[in-house]
């Protein structure tokens, strides 16, 4: 979805970088919110890094983005559960046509690959 | 300079809503899980999202002496069962689900994974714009409705049964149709927190604020993190 996103809206997306966590993603405010979707993922965490990437999400695109990005954040700690909870897969053919992307985002070797 | 601190207020009706409904039909009777069943479950899933020190993925909760309660309303599998879906998703294999529904019914299996689900998206969205954790609602009495639908049939896009035509729809689609009220919660829940599903096609369809690559930036970083393949 990143990469289709990316495409419809003339953006060229590094994979790379999201998949890493750092450098430049292509987007505005790409590190600011690849920072806070890190931090994000863990609620577990210590709290500290994901109070410095909220402020600074904060700081440069206001409250109600960040509240928007925390619910995006919140959808796919969902989804995940979801998909790997009841063995959710693609078609062969559709992973076929998305191996690039896949070997971008380090994907190819996960557990949860079925 | 903006400030980081973020109310209850500040947050959208619709998703303020949204999270509220399905938090507070933890505690009611489900379809096949009872109030106190229910809210049980989501206490495990919440201790295993966000202990800092977890069990690793192939330690139940009900092999360490006092990690449960002796007196459970829901099976000690069960607990096990949800412990592992809300902390360790990415390590779950066909094997295991197998074995599961060898301890619980298919369909109340799918239940436990929509309380997860729900637990999953109340408490990092709360983690995540700084707001303090809810309280988990109190118990509703009375019988899970054992609503089900009659043309439930295998799938090949997931383990789980669904609602007959399979493999028609995407697997994350279909994955709870056999229990349309989890079904029906979830959906509610993602129109909210993400893109409302007529929007789903339009790849600049935005609220305002992020727009859809961003967007999909972000979850693209949390699923790659969850190591979640799908």
């Amino acid at each position: 979805m990143l990469s289709w996103s990316g495409h419809e809206n003339d953006t060229e997306i590094d994979l790379a970088a999201v998949a890493e966590g750092g450098g430049a993603v292509g987007l505005p405010l790409g590190s600011e919110l690849l920072r806070f979707a890190s931090a994000a993922a863990d609620p577990a965490a210590d709290g500290a890094e994901i109070h410095t990437a909220r402020h600074a999400l904060v700081g440069v695109g206001g409250r109600a983005m960040m509240i928007d990005a925390a619910a995006v954040a919140a959808n796919f700690h969902m989804m995940t559960r979801l998909a790997d909870g009841t063995g959710a897969r693609y078609p062969a053919p559709s992973v076929d046509a998305a191996a690039s992307t896949i070997a971008r985002m380090g994907a190819a070797e996960m557990v949860s690959r079925r | 300079m903006a400030t980081s601190t973020v109310a209850i207020v500040d947050v959208r009706p619709d998703l303020t809503a949204a999270h509220s409904e399905a938090w507070q039909a933890l505690g009611q009777p489900g379809t096949w899980w009872s109030g106190p069943q229910r809210l049980e479950l989501a206490a495990t899933a919440r201790t295993a999202m966000t202990e800092p020190s977890p069990l690793a993925p192939w330690t139940a909760p009900s092999t360490i002496d006092g990690w449960l309660a002796d007196d459970l309303a829901a099976p000690p599998h069960a607990h096990d069962a949800i412990y592992r879906v809300a902390r360790h998703a990415g390590t779950l294999t066909e094997s295991w689900y197998e074995g599961i529904c060898g301890e619980l019914t298919d369909l109340a299996y799918v239940e436990l994974v929509g309380i997860a689900c729900t637990v999953a998206a109340v408490v990092a969205f709360r983690h995540a714009a700084g707001l303090a954790p809810s309280e988990l609602p109190s118990p509703v009495g009375g019988e899970p409705s054992r609503a089900t639908p009659s043309n439930l049939v295998p799938a090949a896009l997931n383990w789980v049964r669904v609602t007959s035509p399979a493999d028609e729809r995407a697997a994350v689609v279909q994955a709870f149709t056999s229990v349309p009220a989890e079904h029906q919660r979830l959906w509610n829940l993602a129109d909210a927190q993400y893109i409302p599903d007529l929007e789903m096609v339009d790849p600049h369809w935005t609220r305002g604020t992020l727009s859809r690559p961003q967007m999909e930036l972000v979850a693209a970083r949390v699923s790659r993190l969850r190591e979640c393949f799908y």
